[in-house]
């Protein structure tokens, strides 16, 4: 395998105004559409990198803006062009400079989920033309994103013997992280008796075991990577990528009811640990997609941070939060600080290995791994300075 | 085979080109029925072209024996769908033929932990008709 460590770098990143949205969405008003979300990030990031659009020859929009309209409220004509969730997006740019389709790629996604109401259960649920299991079930009342992960950690629980109190400490942790972060929705922190107080919504999973639903915008720009070095003081490589997808009885969960994710999550750790010359001791802070917080214990696992059926014991004992042995969505994630689909965690990595997180800076930050295992497919970057 | 109509009580059941036996004959018979490869006997489910295992596409429509292990459950306790105020149970059930399958579970699964307890197929009718296959336990 050729090594694709540093073919690019991020050199530019930036949001929307989440929280302000929030309170504006929820006083009835509609800021912005998906497009303007994602203007308002671009913007942004442009502004951080110091460039122009007249620098940028590629352009990746999330899948909740059509890609033709994105370029055209952005008024880019651009050689590379594509629509890819977050860390494809990451990836694709990769693919794209590293095979000279591109040399400055913009990332832009943006999502008005809240303000025009996405349902993500029922028979209207978003992502059941892409995803069967989504829809399939509904005869037998079995819908919901977080209902097939409830599913997913009664039986992960009952094999491993991780229990729900333990499960809590993924909320308590991020909330660690949100509590530090102005840029953070819900910033109030809870203890493990507050989650376990919090109602049911599917048992075992509660209420702080579900992410937010808000709009917003997130921008990206990557660069090939001897432009990335003139272009900005602090480039964030990326020193890795991997993907391995379980397919096989997905309809059925079988990934997630007898693998947990599992295999595919290691054969993306040999690939990404692979490439680098890393092991995840080399890893100073994890990024996970956290529509639930079931993801956070089965990536423990499945990339190794602690031994199979340990995920409980090593949030307990070792720790996840700000303070912990091995900091884990450090802004609060999707559970607390903007459900913005992956696009937030990765900016999240570009802050802390440059340094700029602030009071929830994580010190000598240089590794950052992000991963994503929506339905089984898993995805890793490793972001690094 | 005609299609059954859907109606506003029942969620929605997908109903593609393969489905259609699958529920006819849960109807007439009483009995779940999956395919079958006819050339390397795999049982398939959720229904589909193609054997998973060697691509056939040939097939027979047989009765499973309804047996079958649980593999997990969960509480809805929040209502999504007009057919099933909260709390209702889900689980998922592996068929001794080999396919999982995500049903309902008849009794309470919080009285003591179902999970690798030996479940039995039980066909309901809906309030519209609709013949659904349920699980009961059975040890």
């Amino acid at each position: 395998m050729s090594k694709r460590n540093r073919v690019a770098a991020v050199v530019g990143v930036g949001h929307s105004d989440w929280v302000g949205d929030w309170n504006r969405v929820r006083a009835g008003q509609r800021p912005d559409d998906c497009y303007g979300y994602a203007a308002s990030a671009f913007r942004n990031a442009l502004a951080d990198a110091n460039m122009t659009r007249s620098q940028i020859d590629g352009l990746i929009v999330g899948p909740t803006t059509a890609y033709e309209r994105m370029a055209e409220v952005l008024h880019m004509n651009v050689r590379w062009g594509d629509q890819a969730d977050a860390v494809l997006s990451v990836a694709q740019a990769c693919m794209a400079i590293e095979t000279g389709m591109a040399d400055v790629v913009a990332l832009v996604y943006g999502n008005d989920q809240r303000s025009v109401g996405t349902q993500y259960g029922g028979p209207q649920a978003m992502g059941g033309d892409m995803f069967l299991s989504y829809v399939y079930h509904a005869p037998w009342g079995m819908t919901s994103q977080g209902a097939l992960y409830a599913l997913m950690f009664q039986r992960f629980a009952a094999l491993y013997g991780i229990s729900e109190r333990d499960l809590g400490h993924v909320a308590v942790a991020q909330r660690e992280g949100s509590y530090l972060n102005p840029n953070a929705i819900q910033r109030k922190r809870i203890t493990i008796d507050d989650y376990m107080a919090a109602p049911y919504i599917t048992e075992p999973l509660r209420l702080f075991d579900y992410c937010l639903i808000n709009d917003g915008g997130v921008a990206l720009i990557i660069a090939e990577v001897e432009m990335a070095k003139k272009l900005s003081p602090k480039p964030v490589y990326i020193e890795a990528l991997g993907r391995f997808d379980l397919n096989t009885g997905a309809t059925s969960l079988e990934p997630r009811l007898t693998d947990f994710y599992r295999p595919a999550q290691q054969a993306v750790a040999e690939q990404i640990f692979g490439q680098s010359g890393l092991d995840p001791s080399d890893i100073d802070v994890l990024q996970v997609y956290d529509s639930f917080s079931v993801h956070i214990p089965l990536a423990l696992e499945g990339y190794g941070y602690c031994k199979v059926g340990e995920s409980g014991k090593f949030m307990r004992e070792e720790g996840i939060g700000i303070a912990g042995k091995l900091p884990t969505n450090t802004s609060g994630g999707h559970l607390s600080e903007s459900y913005m689909q992956g696009w937030n965690h990765q900016i999240e990595c570009v802050r802390q290995a440059r340094g700029e997180c602030g009071d929830r800076q994580i010190e000598n930050c240089r590794r950052v791994h992000y991963t994503s295992d929506v339905a089984g497919k898993a995805v890793s970057i490793i972001y690094g300075v | 085979m005609t299609m059954e109509p859907q109606t506003s009580i029942t969620p929605p059941r997908v109903m593609g080109l393969y489905d259609g036996p699958l529920w006819q004959l849960l109807k007439e018979t009483d009995r779940l029925h999956l395919q079958c490869c006819s050339a390397c006997s795999t049982w398939r489910y959720p229904p589909g072209p193609v054997c998973q295992e060697c691509l056939s596409p040939e097939c027979e429509w047989k009765p499973v024996s309804g047996g079958g292990e649980l593999l997990s459950w969960i509480i809805f306790h929040k209502q999504y769908l007009p057919a099933y105020p909260a709390p209702y149970t889900v689980i998922a059930v592996r068929l001794d033929e080999g396919p999982t399958i995500i049903s309902n579970l008849i009794g309470d699964p919080r009285e003591e932990n179902p999970i690798g307890r030996r479940v039995k197929l039980t066909v309901v009718a809906m309030e519209d008709g609709v013949a659904l296959p349920r699980f009961e336990l059975a040890d």
